[in-house]
């Protein structure tokens, strides 16, 4: 990682070297860091001066007026530094102290290709997300960071958890990929947000469009592939402190990772530990659905909560085969706003207001636990590629136990226990008979086995076993013009188990009698399904322009919560009610992207048109049952259309401007919401940047001031039980730099970031607390220093 | 250069035309229905007192812009004090304690078709046998697209 760059040291000793003429001499040693020897035929480049180092990895650079002079110090394998010296008459003998390089660059290709070329080529419309990217942009969670990207967005459940949503739809239509494995966990659920540690990822490609050809069920919308990290280079270890501190919520987090390379096994560990309060909004008091509760100092209260995470992989690398195995574990607890939870708002004897760092019920608890084995063996022409991955996902929601209808009050808080195993396998072989193909043919299989427990009951215990064949063809009909086409076919099965209420209810009679029965929420089902998906598309690289088309077929299993609720959603103030008739989702998408980039300025467009057959939509009726709102999986036909633009251009060497837009337009165009847009529709919106790189300033190296103006439109287009969203502007600015504060180490890192500079009071549309009028956090200063080492 | 950004502005104009050329006319419901006790009649009014043995008549008045579609009437405890309503007087509640043998009230009840002003009507008679003490009653109501209002009181059941 070109990025990670490994300094050198500079040392300056102190013992003076007089000189009686005008003109001096640099004296210096040229060492390996790691062992101290000296880097022979290391070269050092100046303005007009230049030398190359002895055996003894000496040099010595003649006849140099006073003044202060750069030089360039470079040698095969290590990192190349510039150092500036001061020639003067206190000039004693320069040491320069080489890091070895950290990380291979890139997969180096047989073709020579860039990744940059490969992705130009390949017709799917993605987008890729530097690691740079990341640290510029993090904010509390991964997808709060991504959300700057135009066509992603988040739902954010309070300040620490939030899930995927790509062109207005999220949940299981967006498929989010770890080391080639999908994640499984609650992703159905509202309040469930995305179990993985964003620290120390370093490269995502984001698909913006239909992908079940390659991931299968779920990736209907999108798909967001947490790609592996590069190996690191022979013979290197390097790692990284960070520290992160936020006012808003008084977060506190580190996260401190390594890695490190013999000649064929290397390894990478990280741990990260956060812990948050009550995160503030910039209100007093909050009106839902006709309760009215104070906020105490703009504390939304019973927010606060705590992550930490542990990762661990071992891998080995030689010509043929490269296989990693990976350990990751994703601890989490966070607290519910505790006015909205439960059946009622409930203002209970529990003092949340005591401490805004205590986590009180209601709250969640969640453990994601997940190995990963990804190989690749070269053989001749065929690259074959096996991920086998476990994860278990054990989620416990506790709320304060009360009685509700017929039910009594609990004898426990754990409202809902949910347990799930996935093992998953992929096996892929990419052939490539000659230079014009490159044919991928491969297959997943996946099982999870889904566990329930708790006094509350949302969805029954079910077990999913789906297994998928592709193949797909990328064509080089001429060097600049490609063509992918494939196909694949999926078989699913669901079998979901039986369920009984723990408590009997009343139930009036025909004949005026009265019984008490324990009535059945779910029923043993066994379920299957079978889809074909396919896609093709074509890329034209015209010069500085990138032309894509594609249209393609996506689909989605329904879900056993699609299929078999049957209960009362307590923290929705809803029943909802499963439908065992439903279909597979299919969506018919056509994507274009056209991308015209040059040295001075750069362009982007990329509008799709979207057709569902058949939307799985949570539709709220006209019904009670038991006074509670009946809310029904239905389905209907969708139209959508939409798109983003994109345009970056540089001023002046020093400052970048950019600017994006999304735009989403979804129609119902059957069924019982005919005319009526889908739920989390997000709205127009447009980011605009400025980012301004000075020269030195003071002891700060590389400033840069960045500042984001988001300006969203107002989200009139709503379905029950939405609320119209008033537009917004807000405004983000941050500082990043390096400063060097050990002469002879890796300059540090810092960013100041200040979120929300006006304490803007708005909505964000598509937030899990929209519902129930919460506005979105307040300022927020955050400072976050990173140590490399 | 120009071949590209000929190809930009069409774009966009599909774009926006598109986007502009949506067609909004069409007459769906956004509007939820109300639902009131805020005149003489309705009942119970903000921190009303029931006897236990007497029979009362739950109304009040419910609205909607196209069609009305059910109701539903909860009676709970609040002996817990677990929220106050939004009525605008804030009752005098009793002292907190365990619920015995409390009343449970959960009818639904749907309205005529058609209608979009509607009084609803329900006489409950509050059994001898209850728990005195803190309640609310809780009258929803949705119409036919699937819109919901909601409205809480206060009251107290006594001796």
């Amino acid at each position: 990682m070109f990025y990670k760059i490994l300094s050198i040291g500079l040392f300056f000793s102190l013992c003076p070297t007089a000189s009686a003429q005008g003109s001096f001499q640099i004296k210096g040693v040229v060492l390996h860091v790691k062992d101290l020897t000296p880097a022979q035929g290391a070269t050092i480049v100046g303005k007009d001066h230049f030398a190359v180092t002895s055996e003894t990895g000496a040099f010595t650079i003649n006849n140099v007026a006073e003044g202060t002079y750069s030089f360039t110090i470079s040698h095969i394998g290590c990192e190349p530094k510039t150092i500036s010296v001061d020639v003067d008459s206190n000039l004693g003998e320069v040491k320069v102290f080489l890091h070895a390089m950290a990380t291979v660059l890139d997969e180096v290709k047989v073709s020579g290709k860039t990744k940059k070329r490969a992705i130009m080529e390949v017709p799917i419309v993605s987008h890729t997300v530097s690691e740079e990217f990341l640290n510029q942009n993090r904010e509390n969670t991964l997808m709060q960071t991504l959300s700057k990207i135009p066509g992603v967005s988040t739902i954010n459940i309070g300040s620490g958890q939030s899930k995927p949503v790509i062109r207005g739809l999220g949940f299981n239509r967006v498929a989010v990929v770890q080391n080639g494995i999908k994640h499984e966990a609650q992703q159905w659920g509202n309040d469930h947000g995305l179990e993985i540690d964003q620290h120390g990822i370093e490269n995502i490609q984001i698909i913006k469009g239909p992908a079940s050809l390659l991931y299968g069920s779920d990736a209907i919308a999108g798909v967001v592939d947490i790609q592996p990290n590069a190996i690191p280079y022979p013979n290197s270890f390097s790692g990284a402190v960070n520290v992160l501190g936020e006012s808003n919520n008084d977060l506190l987090g580190v996260s401190a990772g390594v890695q490190g390379r013999k000649e064929k096994w290397f390894y990478r560990a990280r741990l990260t530990y956060r812990d948050y309060g009550d995160y503030k909004v910039p209100t007093d008091q909050i009106n839902y659905e006709n309760y009215i509760f104070e906020l105490h100092e703009n504390h939304l209260r019973n927010t606060a909560g705590r992550e930490a995470n542990a990762s661990f992989s071992v891998g080995y690398v030689s010509d043929k085969i490269k296989s990693e195995t990976f350990f990751s574990n994703v601890n989490s607890k966070n607290g519910y706003f505790a006015n909205a939870h439960g059946l009622e708002a409930r203002a209970s004897s529990i003092d949340f207001d005591s401490s805004n760092r205590d986590i009180d019920l209601p709250y969640q608890t969640v453990n994601h636990f997940k190995v990963i084995n990804s190989s690749t063996l070269a053989l001749g022409e065929h690259t074959f590629l096996f991920d086998l991955g476990f994860q278990t996902n054990y989620r416990e929601e506790h709320t304060e136990p009360s009685p509700h209808g017929y039910m009594p009050t609990p004898s426990n808080s754990k409202e809902r226990v949910f347990h799930k195993n996935t093992f998953s396998l992929n096996v892929k072989d990419s052939f490539k008979p000659n230079d014009k193909h490159d044919i991928v043919t491969g297959i997943n299989a996946e099982y999870q086995d889904n566990k329930i427990g708790g006094w509350g009951f949302l969805i029954p215990e079910y077990n999913r076993f789906t297994i998928g064949a592709f193949a797909y063809d990328q064509y080089e009909i001429h060097s600049n013009f490609h063509l992918l086409a494939g196909i694949r076919y999926d078989f699913g099965r669901i079998r979901s188990k039986s369920y009984f209420d723990w408590f009997p209810s009343t139930i009036d009679n025909a004949d005026g009698s009265t019984s008490y029965v324990y009535l059945q929420r779910a029923q043993d089902k066994t379920l299957d399904f079978g889809n074909i998906s396919a896609s093709a598309g074509l890329s034209y690289i015209n010069n500085n322009t990138t032309y894509k088309v594609n249209v393609g077929k996506s689909f989605r299993m329904p879900l056993a919560n699609e299929l078999a609720s049957d209960g009362v959603f307590y923290s929705m103030y809803r029943y909802e009610r499963g439908n065992l008739d439903l279909d597979p989702e299919e969506s018919y998408q056509l994507d274009v992207d056209i991308d015209h980039t040059t040295k001075s300025f750069s362009l982007g467009v990329s509008p799709f048109v979207n057709f569902f057959q058949n939307y799985i939509y949570l539709n709220p009726t006209s019904e009670y049952n038991e006074t509670q709102q009946v809310y029904e999986y239905t389905q209907a036909k969708v139209f959508r259309f939409g798109g983003e633009l994109r345009a970056s251009t540089k001023l002046f060497h020093n400052l970048r401007l950019d600017a994006s837009a999304e735009y989403v337009y979804a129609r119902q165009t059957s069924g019982p919401k005919k005319d009526f847009t889908l739920p989390f529709s997000p709205p127009l919106s447009g980011l605009l940047s400025a980012n301004y790189q000075f020269n030195k300033l003071l002891f700060f190296e590389k400033p840069q001031l960045i500042a984001d103006f988001r300006i969203t439109a107002a989200q009139e287009e709503i379905v029950p039980p939405e609320e119209k969203t008033d537009g917004y502007q807000v405004l983000n600015m941050s500082f990043l730099s390096e400063i060097d504060v050990f002469k002879n180490n890796l300059p540090l890192e810092m960013r100041v970031k200040l979120n929300n500079v006006f304490d803007t009071k708005y909505f964000n549309h598509t937030s899990f607390y929209r519902l129930i009028d919460v506005p979105e956090a307040g300022r927020n200063i955050s400072l976050s220093i990173t140590v490399p080492f | 250069m120009k071949f590209t950004l000929k190809h930009f502005y069409f774009l966009s104009l599909i774009l926006l035309t598109a986007a502009c050329s949506s067609d909004d006319s069409i007459d769906k419901d956004q509007e939820k229905p109300t639902i009131s006790v805020n005149y003489t009649a309705g009942f119970p009014q903000g921190c009303a007192m029931l006897t236990k043995g007497e029979t009362y008549n739950f109304r009040a008045m419910v609205t909607d812009n196209q069609a009305l579609a059910a109701y539903s009437i909860d009676i709970h405890h609040n002996f817990d004090h677990h929220t106050h309503d939004d009525q605008v007087a804030e009752c005098d509640l009793g002292a907190i304690k365990s619920p015995v043998n409390p009343l449970i009230f959960i009818e639904n009840y749907t309205v005529d078709e058609g209608l979009t002003s509607y009084e609803f009507n329900i006489p409950v008679t509050i059994p001898d046998d209850i728990d005195a003490g803190d309640y609310h009653c809780s009258y929803s109501v949705t119409d036919k697209t699937g819109w919901q209002s909601r409205t809480s009181i206060d009251i107290k059941i006594v001796e």
